[in-house]
């Protein structure tokens, strides 16, 4: 089969709340932006049963209802969707591309949302058993065909503590492993109460699974006691693993900066070692992951890919192209120094009318094109010639010494 | 190379998803089946359970709510 290609302004890997809200703020600045999910739109979000902190929602909202408003209003300005997995990407230069397995979508900018997957025990016997087979990690999907039966959380979370509360609608008895000491959670205070005084939810403390253990399915857990050393085989039909997340960043390795776990670093602009390449939600090195963090995130990065795609189309066609030589002053406007200059530059620039193009570049705003310009000091003058970085001027910058960088001879300027 | 397809809509999980292992098991290398979901997390475990399978997954969004998950067998 042939592979496809197809042109965007941005792509934005990953349809979680930081992806949908990068593709909102993309697609109301009307940039043509596709979004690439693997599955279901609204990502992490939506394996949550209720949302009860992300603001505006004080009754609360179940995580696939928040997350279809995100996308209905990501759509509504016109951001397309495509639900596949991405297989590769090619970051570096101006066109991006994305690869799909039947596509290749060609971009200026890229926004990395591909957020994580469920964390695993590496006990033994874990593989043999994972998703249809008795190991879940979505009590959203699977509580319903554990109706009267009994199962295990492995876990102590919020995510571990509040799925497992809903599990005890459907199960008979949720037992739950914890390798904390009697008493203790990571999960918040009113959720281990909760749970705490729940008739139907049984603790293993200092507890670790040491074994899954069955035929075609499923039939036991072994969990070791990490004080006594001993094992205790665990009769449960199901067993719901919710032991935290790992990055989705396999096919980024080499390629984007991350840290040792495998997280993307970026600054707070969301910019990631690769110009024109966003990180933004749980796949970032980030403190706090939330829907509502991730939103912050993802507007960031959005914004930044507005910014980055109309800065490169400031460089390419007005700084870099055209038939005249162009003089291109980096300046600072909160330097009084860059701004003394500027009449110089206002009088060169009249002097010299239709033989020099003069472009002013104010580093306060953005420094994207001095990056672009190799500029790291202001104020300067660069010269451009058939598109070409044909000298700069960081000193001493006069009438006189703007027409030597720019070649003219004071006869001609008269 | 052929094309199937399994009609769940209106089935819960994990219904969906064995119907999908159960027909991918008569099919050939190459053929494509076509699963017809509404429930939404049919839309997880389905694609998750065929890419750990290594088959190459794309879904196309019929309606709203309503998705086709397409799988290539590869092996």
């Amino acid at each position: 089969m042939e592979k496809k290609t197809e042109q965007y302004d941005v792509v934005i890997i990953g349809g979680g709340a930081a992806g949908l809200t990068a593709g909102i703020y993309c697609g109301r600045a009307r940039l043509k932006t596709l979004i690439i999910e693997k599955a279901l739109v609204g990502g992490l979000a939506t394996y949550t049963n209720e949302i009860e902190n992300y603001p505006g929602f004080p009754e609360g909202e179940t995580g696939l209802g928040l997350m279809e408003l995100f996308h209905k209003q990501a759509k509504k300005f016109g951001v397309k969707f495509k639900l596949t997995d991405v297989r590769g990407v090619q970051l570096e230069g101006d066109v991006k591309v994305v690869e799909t397995f039947r596509t290749n979508y060609e971009c200026k900018a890229v926004v990395l949302a591909s957020g994580g997957k469920p964390r695993l025990t590496g006990s033994k016997g874990e593989d043999k058993y994972l998703y249809d087979k008795g190991i879940s990690f979505c009590a959203t999907c699977d509580a319903a065909a554990n109706t009267g039966k009994t199962v295990m959380v492995i876990g102590s979370g919020d995510a571990a503590i509040e799925e497992g509360m809903f599990l005890t609608k459907f199960a008979s008895k949720v037992i739950v492993s914890v390798m904390h000491e009697e008493g203790k959670m990571d999960c918040n205070e009113i959720a281990r109460e909760e749970a705490l005084q729940n008739p139907k939810m049984e603790f293993k403390w200092n507890t670790v699974t040491e074994e899954f253990k069955g035929g075609e399915r499923l039939e036991s857990v072994v969990l070791k006691n990490l004080k006594t050393g001993e094992l205790d085989d665990v009769k449960v039909d199901t067993c719901f693993i919710f032991i935290g997340y790992l990055p989705n960043t396999e096919i980024f390795k080499g390629i984007v900066d991350m840290n040792r776990a495998g997280y993307l670093i970026t600054n707070e602009k969301m910019e990631t070692n690769i110009p024109g390449v966003y990180a933004a939600g749980d796949v970032r090195d980030k403190w706090l992951k939330q829907v509502s963090t991730a939103v912050g995130d993802g507007a960031i990065a959005g914004y930044a890919c507005e910014k980055y795609i109309a800065e490169s189309e400031q460089f390419e066609n007005q700084i870099m192209a055209g038939d005249l030589p162009g003089l291109v002053f980096v300046y600072n406007a909160v330097d009084p120094k860059a701004r003394a200059l500027m009449p110089v530059i206002e009088q060169f620039e009249e002097t010299h009318a239709g033989r020099v193009k003069v472009t002013r570049v104010d580093v306060y705003k953005s420094e994207g094109i001095a990056n672009r310009l190799g500029i790291s000091e202001t104020p300067c003058a660069v010269c451009i010639r058939d598109g070409q970085k044909a000298g700069t001027l960081a000193e001493n910058i006069s009438m006189e010494s703007l027409e030597k960088l720019m070649g003219l001879s004071l006869v001609e300027s008269k | 190379m052929a094309e199937y397809t399994v009609d769940c809509l209106g089935e819960a999980c994990p219904v969906p998803l064995m119907k999908v292992q159960k027909k991918m098991e008569t099919m050939a290398v190459g053929d494509v089946l076509v699963a017809q979901i509404d429930h939404s997390c049919a839309m997880k475990n389905i694609p998750e359970w065929a890419r750990n399978q290594g088959h190459n997954v794309e879904i196309e969004e019929v309606d709203d709510g309503e998705w086709e998950i397409v799988i290539e067998k590869t092996k």
